[in-house]
């Protein structure tokens, strides 16, 4: 094809005129529709026509594994404000009814104004009754001003397990700009626990209402009968495998602790308890959320919105010796007649590490009984530090569990290439094994890491992926749907868990035992104590263990900030909720909590250093 | 220097660009306004930005290297729209999106300026002859392959618009009149089935016309007018595999009254809202139907009834005006340009932006039907402003390149 045949000046002039002609027909369109037409359609905008309102769904409730209501909604009234129907001199009256001060009220008209002209925007919230009836009494003075009925949530039970179930608030700014076009300024979301992590399932679908108005706005009734209207699908409701008796009694227990207990269900990780104290009421955010209170929570030294359940890495203490055992007994190292020496104390280069007391000649299973340091100061050196990292990571620590709750920290489990990192190759010697034998200097867990370890000793060996969720009830295709959970084994063999357990259950129930005190009545339990030095303060108290013996139902962990002995101030609890959860009541005299405030820390920060001297 | 400056940089087109650009942006701040802080509008100024740097791009790329990768190009947009259609994310029943990020990308918009380059580096070629029913068809294929791939997506509206640049770029590419009947004739039969019987009839009483007054032989223009009308009435028989929203769509155009709230009432409300707008409109973020939400996504496919209901016929008039002169502009440089392959991609630009300002505004002011394409340079959409930046500064790239051969 030559050259002169492309772009043709006459094509080109047929192109013009075409592009041209099409640009007029728009132009002629446009013409007759806001000059000609101006009239006819200004007066239909004007008598326009529907506006949508949106309506709430009900968010989903949460039971118990009994059934309970743990999570209730209930309704609070608010006064909204729509600013094109609005006469302004009505403001200091209006003030006065609200309980506002006139700048205030002013403020936020200006910021409802700046939202929208036509839509009604919330300008008080959850009305108490008084302020309700006096509005109400005043209604017709005042155009623009109407209530609206929203829902809250309530907490019928004594349990506040405000780290578990998380709690609701409005919607800040930040977040409106981060989760996406559903949410509206002055919506609820969920906050924390539960609440935030199944919030698309718990919240619902919004739904919309038409009405007939007019340009202004204003209402002229519902629009063609509301056959368009569409219905707000409810949020699911949520069926846990807590118990909330024995989360408000373990609650109960810890009133003047900083700390946490996890109790959980060993045959499937499902979580009985968790409490984490201090805590706060989450029913306080629920309607309002009052903003000074906010600002208290969140700079309180004590850290109540803290999940020390499951975001902290506290030192084990000898609760980890078991651990070590493992390792020992499935390498071969060690069998359970092997025997060591314990004279009180052990030398390792320059440094001597104590015991209590010198225990004598002790196998694996008395030295968990009686919680022997030297034993387990001399196995470290010879399982060596791999072997110990390998099985610290087979009862999942130095990872998150998975839990359905969100928030949860790794934790820190370490290893030789960890020291190489953090020290430098050759910087860090031996020693600092010798503490990690006996779960002090560098490994942190948190109480759910350790409750879920002692389920694992519970059940024979299998790690759960611990779950608050039983089943989520679909109210769409009305059935009760499972939550699925992973589980993989351990891979230790039985005959070694059976010495370990054996010597957990000495601990509780053997003369020289050191977690006697978390005896529970007509049960046989197994168990083991831990008190981890801090240098921050008093000893963290530890307890880890389960019951019944040969068919655990329950495994428990808790731990006490600066508390002391662990078999002294920890066990006591476990027993307790241990007893609570197995017979659904107490079988014996609990005298009452006294309430002393408890002490500041300066820091939360919980990993102590490995010790040099 | 100032001479320099005028002689090889296109400022005015790039003034006609930026300026409907910030209407867009402006519209889309309006009629976003209380849905939720402002994210689409954030969004769409970051996309400016980097659809600004695409334009500079193609406004500074070496013309001959354009040349010889347009195929390579539209090969790789043609694999991506194949991996769209596997695995494309959904978005209003239509999968034509890429999920990357939070954002998604929509190669069917690549795809657009990938095709009018292959198709003028293929028509430009001086071994290329329109006469030889092989290079007909093997132009028309370079079309209709990605058409094919982005109607089964399904997105009829884009899809339309690969078959409508074609017309005009063989045109320009020297096609005579009975070629462009033949082609012109199936597309008129198809459109007037949709309308109607009646429009039917004219339709194929037109196509007869057509391809009578311009035929070169009898025996090809009876087959084609025989596959026209086969065609013609095939269409109700395809209409009815559409999917329920388009058929929905198509049905409300015919007659918005009948459904007002259905896909009827966005037309009814868009008219509403371009009517009531006046001479000079509501004023800025005054508009009753803009800010009660009256049109649902006014953002994307009704953005044209901001301007018109908020700055009224000035504004409204403003933007066609705007639209107008860059269209002019392109078929201005497509003339001045003394390499063909410059000329026939300038019009395929032209075709294709002309196009979506005649369906998308002609559908807001309810005279044309809703196929959802976006109106250049003002709906939100990130994909759509890159090519069509990209697009503009082709346009500068030709002017200032007008005198090489």
């Amino acid at each position: 094809m030559s050259e002169r045949e492309i772009g043709h000046p006459a094509r080109r002039r047929v192109l013009t005129i075409a592009t041209i002609s099409i640009m007029a027909l728009l132009f002629v369109r446009l013409c007759q529709l806001q000059l000609l037409y101006h009239g006819e359609f200004g007066k239909k905008s004007q008598e326009n026509s529907v506006r949508s309102v949106v309506k709430d769904p009900i968010r989903g409730y949460i039971s118990d594994r009994r059934g309970s209501l743990v999570v209730d909604v209930g309704p609070f009234y608010s006064v909204t404000l729509t600013p094109s129907e609005y006469d302004p001199r009505n403001t200091p009256f209006l003030a006065q009814l609200l309980g506002l001060s006139q700048s205030a009220l002013e403020e936020r008209i200006a910021k409802a104004i700046s939202y929208s002209r036509f839509v009604p925007t919330r300008i008080k919230r959850d009305l108490d009754y008084r302020t309700l009836a006096a509005i109400q009494e005043n209604l017709y003075l005042l155009p623009g001003i109407a209530f609206e009925v929203e829902m809250k949530r309530t907490y019928p039970t004594r349990a506040r397990a405000t780290h578990l179930l998380g709690y609701n608030r409005e919607i800040t700014e930040l977040q409106l700009g981060r989760v996406g076009d559903y949410y509206r300024l002055g919506d609820v979301i969920g906050a924390g626990g539960l609440e935030a992590s199944y919030e698309t399932i718990l919240r619902g679908q919004k739904g919309f209402t038409f009405y007939a108005v007019n340009a202004k706005g204003q209402v002229l009734g519902s629009f063609e009968e509301g056959n368009h209207d569409v219905a707000a699908k409810d949020g699911f409701d949520l069926i846990l495998n807590v118990d909330i008796g024995v989360q408000a009694f373990a609650e109960s227990l810890m009133t003047n602790y900083r700390g946490a207990l996890v109790a959980i269900d060993p045959s499937n990780g499902g979580i009985l308890a968790l409490v984490s104290k201090p805590d706060f009421d989450p029913s306080v955010f629920s309607g309002v959320t009052p903003s000074d209170l906010w600002t208290k929570l969140n700079s309180d030294m004590s850290k109540p919105l803290f999940n020390r359940a499951t975001m902290t890495r506290y030192p084990p203490g000898s609760t980890f010796k078991m651990v070590l055992a493992a390792a020992a007994l499935e390498e071969k190292i060690i069998t359970e007649n092997t025997r060591i020496q314990c004279y009180g104390a052990y030398r390792y280069g320059d440094r001597v590490f104590k015991d209590m007391k010198a225990h004598g000649s002790v196998n694996v299973v008395e030295a968990i009984q009686r919680s022997c340091n030297v034993f387990f100061y001399q196995l470290m050196m010879r399982v060596g530090f791999e072997k110990w990292t390998e099985y610290g990571r087979k009862f999942g620590f130095g990872r998150a569990t998975g839990i359905d709750i969100g928030e949860e920290t790794s934790g820190l489990l370490p290893s030789s290439s960890y020291f190489d990192r953090v020290y430098g190759k050759g910087r860090w010697t031996q020693g600092y094994l010798v503490s990690l034998s006996i779960g002090q200097g560098e490994v942190g867990v948190s109480p759910l890491q350790m409750a879920l370890y002692a389920a694992a000793l519970a059940n024979g060996g299998t790690v759960h992926q611990p779950h608050s969720v039983q089943f989520i009830r679909n109210k769409r295709l009305n059935r009760l749907e499972i939550v699925e959970h992973n589980s993989y084994p351990t891979g230790i063999s039985s005959h070694t868990m059976e010495l370990i357990r054996e010597g957990m259950r000495r601990a509780i129930h053997d003369a020289g035992g050191t977690g006697y005190a978390a005896r529970v009545p007509g049960v046989i339990s197994a168990g083991k104590t831990g008190t981890a030095e801090n240098p921050h303060g008093e000893d963290h108290a530890w307890y880890v263990g389960f019951a019944p013996f040969d068919d655990p139902k329950i495994a428990v962990a808790v731990m006490l900030e600066n508390a002391g002995f662990g078999g002294v101030k920890a066990a006591p609890i476990a027993g307790l909720v241990i007893e609570r959860y197995l017979y659904g009541e107490l079988k014996r005299y609990v005298p009452p909590p006294a309430f002393p405030s408890p002490r500041p820390v300066d820091s939360a920060r919980v990993i102590t250093q490995a010790r040099t001297d | 220097m100032i001479d320099y400056f005028k002689e090889y940089f296109d400022y005015k087109l790039l003034a006609v660009t930026l300026a409907l650009t910030v209407i867009g942006l402006v519209s889309i701040y309006s009629a976003t306004y209380d849905a939720g802080v402002g994210v689409i509008f954030t969004r769409q100024a970051i996309w400016s930005g980097a659809a600004f740097l695409a334009l500079l791009v193609a406004t500074f790329f070496p013309l001959r290297t354009l040349q010889r990768i347009a195929f390579p190009l539209y090969t790789g947009t043609i694999v991506l729209l194949l991996i769209v259609l596997v695995v494309g994310r959904t978005i209003s029943g239509s999968k034509s999106w890429f999920g990357v990020g939070g954002m998604g990308i929509q190669p069917s918009e690549f795809a657009k300026v990938a095709t009018i380059l292959a198709l003028a580096a293929f028509l430009s070629k001086p071994t290329t002859n329109l006469a030889e029913a092989k290079h007909l068809f093997i132009a028309i294929g370079i079309a209709l392959l990605p058409m094919i791939l982005v109607f089964f997506q399904p997105d009829v509206g884009t899809s339309l618009v690969f078959f409508a640049l074609l017309i005009p770029v063989l045109y320009w590419s020297g096609a005579d009149n009975f070629t462009l009947a033949i082609i012109l004739s199936p597309l008129l039969a198809a459109f007037g089935a949709l309308l109607g019987t009646i429009p039917f009839v004219i339709a194929v009483l037109i196509s007869l016309a057509l391809l009578y007054y311009t035929k070169k032989n009898l025996f090809t223009a009876a087959v084609v007018f025989g596959v026209t009308i086969a065609i013609g009435l095939s269409v109700q028989a395809v209409f009815e595999r559409l999917p329920m929203y388009q058929q929905k769509r198509i049905v409300a155009f015919l007659n918005p009254e009948t459904d007002p709230l259905g896909s009827g009432y966005n037309v009814l409300q868009s008219k509403v809202a371009i009517g009531s707008g006046g001479l000079f409109g509501k004023g800025f973020l005054q508009g009753t139907q803009t800010q009660l939400n009256f049109i649902p996504e006014q953002w994307t496919d009704f953005i044209y009834c901001v301007p018109g209901e908020e700055f009224g016929f000035a504004g409204a008039s403003l933007v066609l005006i705007l639209f107008g002169v860059f269209l002019l502009r392109g078929i201005k440089i497509a003339g001045l340009s003394k390499n063909p392959f410059s000329g026939i991609a300038a019009i395929g630009i032209v075709g294709a932006l002309t196009t979506h300002v005649l369906i998308n505004i002609g559908m807001s002011m309810g005279i044309m039907p809703v196929i959802g394409i976006p109106l250049p340079f003002l709906s939100y959409g990130g994909s759509a402003l890159v090519a069509n930046m990209t697009m503009a500064g082709l346009l500068m790239n030709f002017y200032s390149n007008r005198k090489t051969y």
